[in-house]
């Protein structure tokens, strides 16, 4: 199971990463949103491995799972999805602008 | 309890408090732009007071003030740190952030005027020290991204038309460090099970040898090196910078690429102090490509915000070569040198952009602002003795930074680096000249012609007083400056001072 969530995990890295560096914009939005979603998987599985049961619950037995990393994620997510909403409603201006959706061509600083 | 109790006990939170219920209040109002304004201006100079109250609290007292959020102990809560290092920091992005404001009241850009301005500068200033005082990994990250998304945004509104453009490049690269450094976060708690900076630097001091922790190193130099826009990730700078009004881009090149500097100095100080991990070398090599590379690009610029941006470059530089070389002198003047450069670049930057706020066409172009400056002479004395100040010529503060970085160059004999960045800022002297010579000296041609209002000029003229006041009064600068080095050399007080025991 680890090994699996290892792998899933990676292979959500790569996909963002790909997605990031594609020269449509829409689509390297696409890739900073899986990529964000990576890194929260990155930190729930910090913390998946240790303990049996959930935190915060009294009648079950054994090692209280760690809650942190989870604690993390939710602040993670809240601020990747409002960066999320932040770069689609800059998207949303510069394809007005510069009338394409070709990041090669969102150049007007370069002289 | 009465108002003084809750007030001394919560001084730590109130530098980030008292910018957020500014931008809050502010927000109610939105149609009296100069009551946010108003509060925007009492809130950061508020702040700007706790900070230099703190600073006398602990000098006083000999041992950081420590918060514990919410009264868990450390560490299990959240706990934020104002020892020497932060509230030094804290104070130098106050008064700049004061002087931004003070700035903005008197600009003529149309987007000052828009509501959310004064809050969103509030939210940076909020951010900035946040991240300066924040006592555990997380919270660290969490301003950072507080102080992208405000930044951001500030320049996303900006009058110039390819501010979003800009915008949108810069929160990609934000983007991608706040990546790195959540990566580096989790990295730390699989090893150690804690992302407090003091129990982190007790535990990494005590088992340097932990798999895992070199990545993770790496990973929080790299987020810090894109969020100081040193050599190699320096791209997004200069464009940024140049698209950001003229009140936000004199905080982006001065204060907010600090919070890398800092998190420079909190690594190579407290968490990985011994030396094990080449951190050291690799600041001083990045600090002298970057001296290099940084000047030399300045000189080939067509535009004077994006020449100070570059010069930005190449004076994070010198200051990562001070904390590279790693003595309590040379951190001493890198911090000097960090406090110089951030009152003389936004100063400049401020006098930028007075001059294009001047020009016919709202921009910082050499052929559009060349021979602008003529008949503004007040300005161009203020530009030059900025000028002399990033060349590190008396009686300015910047002089004070490379005497003593030179010095402390000379004493741990590192003569072959020193040569590198004496023969490198000269550099310096050629683009501040190139820049005052268009502007000021040279006729402007027919077809430029000068508006008879602009904005404002007392911010950059009280900053440049303060240059001027520290270069010739340099002690209580050094002074601060070596206690907080003293300091930093003793990871252990700190590590005791949070944890307690």
């Amino acid at each position: 199971m680890e090994i699996l969530t290892a792998f899933a995990i990676g292979l959500t890295f790569a996909a963002g990463l790909y997605l990031m560096l594609r020269r449509n914009v829409i689509r390297s939005a696409m890739g900073l949103m899986i990529l964000a979603n990576a890194l929260n998987l990155f930190l729930l599985s910090s913390g998946a491995y240790i303990g049996e049961r959930a935190a915060y619950v009294t009648h079950l037995a054994g090692r209280y799972s760690d809650a942190l990393p989870q604690a993390l994620i939710l602040t993670a997510i809240v601020i990747s999805l409002g960066g999320a909403a932040f770069v689609l409603a800059m998207l949303y201006i510069i394809a007005e602008r510069y009338e394409t959706g070709d990041s090669d061509q969102v150049d007007g600083l370069k002289h | 309890m009465t108002l003084s109790e809750i007030f001394w006990r919560n001084i730590v939170v109130l530098p980030i408090l008292l910018p957020f219920s500014g931008a809050l209040a502010g927000l109610l109002f939105s149609k009296h732009g100069r009551v946010r304004a108003a509060f925007a201006l009492t809130a950061a100079a508020a702040a700007l007071g706790c900070g230099l109250t703190l600073w006398g609290m602990i000098l006083e007292s000999g041992r950081p003030e420590v918060f514990q959020v919410g009264g868990w102990p450390a560490p299990f809560g959240i706990t934020l740190v104002a020892d020497p290092l932060s509230v030094l920091f804290t104070i130098m992005s106050q008064i700049v952030i004061v002087m931004g404001i003070v700035y903005a009241m008197g600009a003529k850009d149309s987007c000052v005027g828009y509501p959310p301005f004064y809050p969103l500068f509030l939210f940076l200033s909020a951010g900035l020290t946040g991240g300066f005082l924040a006592g555990d990994l997380f919270d660290l990250f969490v301003f950072v991204e507080l102080l992208a998304i405000s930044s951001t945004v500030l320049t996303a509104i900006s009058d110039d038309r390819f501010g979003v453009e800009a915008a949108y490049k810069y929160y990609y690269m934000s983007q991608l460090a706040a990546a790195f450094l959540l990566l580096a976060v989790g990295t730390l708690y699989v090893a150690f099970g804690t992302l407090n900076l003091a129990h982190l630097a007790d535990l990494i001091a005590r088992e340097p040898a932990r798999p895992l922790l070199p990545a993770a190193l790496a990973l929080l130099l790299a987020a810090f090196m894109v969020k100081s826009a040193t050599f190699p990730f320096h791209f997004w700078q200069p464009d940024f910078h140049t698209a950001a009004p003229t009140p936000v881009s004199a905080m982006l090149s001065s204060i907010v690429v600090k919070l890398g500097i800092y998190g420079f100095i909190r690594m190579t100080t407290l968490l990985a102090p011994s030396g094990e991990f080449p951190i050291n070398s690799v600041l001083i090599a990045l600090g002298i490509a970057g001296i290099v590379f940084g000047g030399l690009s300045a000189v080939g610029t067509y535009n004077v915000k994006r020449m100070l941006a570059y010069s930005t470059l190449a004076q994070l530089g010198f200051i990562l070569v001070g904390i590279g070389w790693g003595t309590v002198f040379s951190m001493t003047a890198a911090i000097v040198f960090a406090f110089s450069h951030s009152l003389i670049k936004s100063a400049m930057l401020m006098l930028a952009g007075y001059v294009a706020s001047r020009a016919s066409v709202k921009s910082a172009a050499f052929e559009v602002v060349g021979g602008v400056g003529k008949s503004l002479p007040m300005s161009g004395v203020l530009f030059f003795i900025g000028g002399l100040g990033l060349v590190g010529v008396p009686p300015t503060s910047g002089f004070v930074g490379k005497l003593l970085l030179f010095r402390s160059g000379v004493q741990s004999e590192h003569i072959i680096t020193l040569m590198m960045i004496t023969a490198a800022s000269i550099i310096t002297l050629i683009y501040t000249t190139r820049a005052f010579q268009k502007i000021w000296w040279q006729d402007r041609s027919e077809s430029i012609s000068v508006k008879p209002y602009g904005d404002r000029l007392i911010a950059p003229a009280v900053l440049i007083g303060l240059v001027l006041l520290l270069g010739m009064h340099a002690e209580p600068l050094v002074r601060a400056a070596l206690e907080t080095s003293r300091w930093l050399m003793s990871p252990t007080a700190y590590i005791q001072a949070v944890l307690g025991g």
